[in-house]
This record gives structure tokens, sequence and C-alpha cells, in this order.
């Protein structure tokens, strides 16, 4: 059996939900656009990903998770794109690898992300998955697969415990002598 | 230690480091453009607000537009614009030209330095022998601006040894977009890429620019070239002093080293949806264009003009392309007026736009309608970026875009020289 964490306060740092497949090599200019950049939020999650599935943005549930390949992310380092994905109420990205000023957003305001080398091959569109950050697995709960994910470093789950940098830095302001 | 490591660890106040530590390090440059300025004060100012600690190592350069095309976007600017002075931020405003050739070209990437910057293409100034990665909106606002610090896990490195002479007709840009569909779009995911052998000692240092550019479409979080004479001329020539020079430890090891001989390498073309989809232009010859563009963040360089000037010379641009020009900087402008290519440009159909960094995402010009198509030295290519989905970006060389407008067509640049 594939090991859990159980602390109450990690919760945010295992993810269950619906997966949604993408590909490899995606532009965060297609998660979210340049023509949207400067609209309110609740306009941008309206259009989130449509270029690559116009069903994406209507059908999305809160708690789902996207399932992508490698070098998700890629191109315009704007963090508006995880902050959209972020606002759609996706729980957690899975990713074969992430491009890395996505990744940095993505631990900068609060988004669990995880790295499963082997995601794209197991995975298929709508299946339930659950992500643990912690543990370092992904298990596929509709295939009874379970594979082995990079743990998350201790500095970046402190990130996303906290709910991003900025809080991260306040919480330790408040606390130095 | 490598070059990066000897910085990330001069900056964090330790003696060594290794690839995989998290250390937060002290910021010495931090850059932004109108789009990422933007994000950053906003959050800057909702969620964190106070003082900032060095304001004079933030350079901001509104290079995204020349002049904002609507109230909303002049509105934007001039929010950005009171922020840089209440702080006393340092502000290129619109018509500086692109964000990082405009922050090297005036003197703000000392050699040796921790530089960071909001643009995905922050790398670039690796040229410099600094260390140069891109970070997201929060780390500004959180981090850099009210501590001047920021955190880094500290990446893996790559050595890419480049040798031989390439053929005419092939120039860096052709080297480089080359070696990237050869690396792969995502191989370099986290890693320092240091380029160095005969080719990238040969190359002077607007043509090496081209490399820690490249890095970027790999996934690379940082590259470097080594300072050598090439560097310190340049740095001297931009009135640097009391810089300091950072080399790797002799012996260092790398995750990796990889060789390519550059001299059977042809023009290239990169073509859509992805940066890493690359090959001969010639495959591509016949390919009818309406746009091309000299600009961005690889392109508009006093080299990509005298590359245009060459062909222009003796051939007036096509009727049915618009050819623009936009150089990276005032200074690349002025040396235009100086040695005569502007008026030759302009006489054979070009159009000058203002220093800026053009087209890219189509912020302040360059949107195409769909079924349009445009040929560039830009760095992108992803359907959407530049107006409709259904138009059609192609990257290439100063020398194979100025072809390519002459013949209202893809050619070969070769056929031209």
């Amino acid at each position: 059996m594939a090991p859990q964490s159980t602390a109450t306060e990690n919760d945010k740092l295992v993810a269950r939900g619906r997966a949604w497949l993408f590909g490899d090599n995606i532009p965060t200019d297609q998660i979210v656009p340049s023509k949207l950049l400067f609209l309110p939020m609740a306009e941008i999650v309206k259009h989130i990903l449509e270029d690559l599935r116009p069903d994406f943005p209507g059908q999305l549930k809160r708690g789902d998770i996207i399932v992508a390949g490698h070098h998700f992310g890629q191109s315009s380092g704007r963090a508006v794109a995880p902050k959209a994905i972020q606002a759609a109420g996706i729980s957690c990205i899975v990713a074969e690898s992430f491009a890395r000023t996505f990744l940095r957003n993505c631990y900068e305001i609060g988004l669990p992300i995880l790295e499963c080398r082997s995601v794209s091959k197991a995975v298929s569109d709508g299946d339930i998955v659950q992500a643990d950050l912690i543990a370092g697995r992904l298990a596929n709960e509709t295939t009874k697969a379970s594979l082995p994910a990079t743990p998350c470093n201790e500095f970046l789950l402190k990130m996303l415990r906290a709910g991003g940098v900025i809080a991260m830095v306040k919480q330790q302001q408040g606390s130095a002598p | 230690m490598n070059l990066v490591e000897k910085i990330l660890a001069r900056g964090s106040g330790r003696k060594a480091i290794k690839p995989g530590d998290v250390v937060v390090a002290e910021i010495e440059c931090a850059i932004l453009h109108d789009l990422s300025a933007r994000s950053c004060r906003v959050v800057f100012e909702n969620q964190v607000g106070g003082s900032l600690k060095h304001p004079e190592r933030i350079v901001v350069v509104f290079d995204h537009q020349f002049s904002p095309p609507t109230e909303d976007k002049a509105e934007v600017l001039l929010k950005t614009r009171e922020f840089c002075y209440k702080h006393g931020i340092t502000l290129y405003d619109c018509g500086n030209g692109n964000v990082h050739v405009c922050t090297m070209q005036n003197a703000h990437i000392r050699p040796g330095a921790l530089v960071v910057g909001s643009d995905s293409h922050s790398p670039v100034h690796g040229v410099m022998g600094v260390f140069s990665a891109a970070l997201g909106n929060d780390s500004y606002a959180a981090m850099v601006m009210p501590h001047s610090n920021c955190w880094f896990r500290v990446p893996d490195a790559i050595s890419i040894e480049l040798v031989g002479e390439p053929k005419p007709g092939t120039t860096a840009r052709d080297v480089a977009l080359w070696l990237c569909a050869t690396i792969g779009e995502g191989k370099g995911n986290y890693y320092a890429i240091k380029f160095h052998g005969e080719y990238i000692d040969s190359l002077p240092f607007w043509d090496r620019w081209l490399f820690p550019l490249m890095a970027v479409d790999v996934g690379a979080k940082c590259s470097y070239i080594e300072p050598d004479a090439t560097t310190e001329k340049f740095a001297q020539s931009l009135g640097l002093k009391d810089y300091e020079i950072v080399r790797d430890d002799l012996g260092t090891k790398f995750a990796e080293s990889w060789r390519w001989d550059v001299s059977a390498i042809e023009p290239q073309i990169c073509f859509p949806p992805t940066v890493g989809n690359v090959r001969p232009i010639r495959e591509f010859a016949g390919i009818p264009i309406q746009w091309a563009e000299l600009g961005g963040h690889g392109g508009g360089r006093s080299e990509d003009v005298e590359m245009a000037a060459h062909v222009l010379r003796s051939a007036n641009k096509h009727p049915r392309v618009n050819f623009n020009i936009v150089p990276s900087s005032r200074h690349v402008f002025s040396e235009a007026v100086g040695n005569g290519n502007l008026s030759l440009l302009h006489e054979r159909g070009a159009t000058w736009f203002p220093p800026s960094t053009g087209a890219n995402q189509a912020v302040n010009m360059g949107a195409m309608a769909a079924g349009e198509v445009t040929i560039s030295t830009h760095a992108r290519t992803f359907p959407g970026r530049n107006g409709s989905p259904k138009s059609c970006m192609y990257l290439a060389s100063a020398l194979s875009v100025a072809a390519a407008a002459v013949a209202g067509k893809i050619v070969d640049p070769r056929e031209m020289l």
C-alpha cells in the first residue's frame, strides 16, 4: 500500500480529484492568452486552456487535477497562469516535469504541484487520482496503479503550508526575535 | 564550484553549496518590464507594502509598449511610472528598447553579479558572466522588493562545447536554433547551462548573447559564458569598473557534458507551435509571408540591421510584405543613423519602429489576422501569441528574415549572399 500523509493541516498537500489530461510543453500563453491578461480573474478563469480543450473551463469542478506531460507551463513567466488555475479550483497539477518559472510561481502562490515521471502513460482522461506531495506518490484510483513521484522539498512544503511566499515571509518576520 | 554556485554561495553567505540546496541570496540587480512591473507592483501594494530595501538595484523598462494604444494601458503605465518615481526605481520609459538589451546596454549588468528578472528570457544576461534567472511576480513582491533577496534551488549544470566554423549564410542565430532542437525543449529543465569552446570564443559579444537566450527554450534556469577578453572589453566599453570576474574552479564537474561541431549547420527556421520545432529553412522555401520583423530579445541588434542592409542594398522590399525594423536599444538606432543603414533600409521600403520589444505578444504592434504569416527574429512561435491562433509565426536569422522580405516568401538566404 502506498504511504500516505495523515496530518490534517497537510490536507491541501494530498489532493484527490478527476484528472484532466494535457500534453507536453504547454505554454503559459495557452493557459492564459495575452489578450486576457488584464481582465478580472473571474473572467479569465472562464477561458483557461480553452485553446487546447474548449470544454475544459466549462466542465471542470473544484478539486479536479490537471495531469500533463513534460515541461508544463513553459514560455512567459506570467504568474497569472497558475493563479488562474488556482482560482478555477484545480487542487493540484501533476506533470512529468514543469518549466521552472511556472514551478516557482506555483509554490509561491500556494498551488500544490507534483512531479511524476510516468504520469502521462498511467493516467487516462477522467480517471480519479490522488496526489500526495509529502510521500511523493500518485495513486490512480480508477486503475489501482500507484506511481512514484518526487517528494516536495521541505522549504517548499513550508511555503505551500503557509499559503505561498508572501505569507511565509510574513510568518517568519512575525516569529523573528 | 562552478560560476553559478560561487555567485549563489557568495550571495547567501556560505562557503560552499551544492546542487539541490535551497538558499536565500542577496540580489544585486532586478529587471522588470512593463507587463511584469505592473503585476509585481499590484501584488506588492496590495499584499506586502512598505518601503523597498534597495530601489536603486531595480530596473524597469517599458518595452512591450512604446506608446500605449488605449486609455487602459496608458493608466497601467502611469501607475507603474508613479510607483518608480515614488520609490526611486530606475525607469526606462517607452522607446528605450527591449528590456534585456536596454538593461545590458545601460550598464546595469556587472560581471559576477547576482541578477534576477521577471521576463522568462532573463538567463540571457549570463553572457556577461553573471548568475541570472527568471522569477515569478510574488518573488519580487515578497522578497526582492522589500528585502533585496530571494530563494534559489541550486541547479545542476550542463557543459556545452561548440567547435568548428559555420558556413557562409549560417549565422549565430541559426546555430542557436539548431541547438535548441538538437537538445530538445525541456531537456535542460532546471539546469544551469555553460556555453564554451572555440566557436563561442570566436563570437563577438552580441552574437554570444543568442546562446544563453536560447537556453531558456530548453528549460534552463540560468546559463553562462565564462568571462574572457571579449566580455571585459565589452564591460569596459559600457564604463563598468570594479566588477568581479567569477569563473569555474579548475576541475569543475558537470552533470552532463555535450559537444557539437557547428561547421555543417545550414540556415534554420523555427516553426509553430513550439520553439523546439526547427528544420533547415530550404525545406520551407516558397511559403508566402505578409510580415517580416527584426526585433525582440534575439533580434533588432546592430548585427541584425547590418545583415538586413546587406540583403537590401541591391533590392527593394517585396510590395506585398510589411518589413518592420525594431531596434533593441537607442544605441542600435544611433548606430543605424550613423552608418547610413537607417536611410538605406527606409528607402528600400522597410518601416522603422521605436526601440522596444516589437511585436512580442502583440501588445503594441504585430497582431495578425487568420491566415497571415510572419517571419521574424523573435523568440516564440506559440499560436495565438500574436493575434489569431490561425496565423503563423516563423523564426529565423535576420539574414533569412530580410531575404524573405525581399522575396515575399520564405527562401534560403544563401541565394541572396
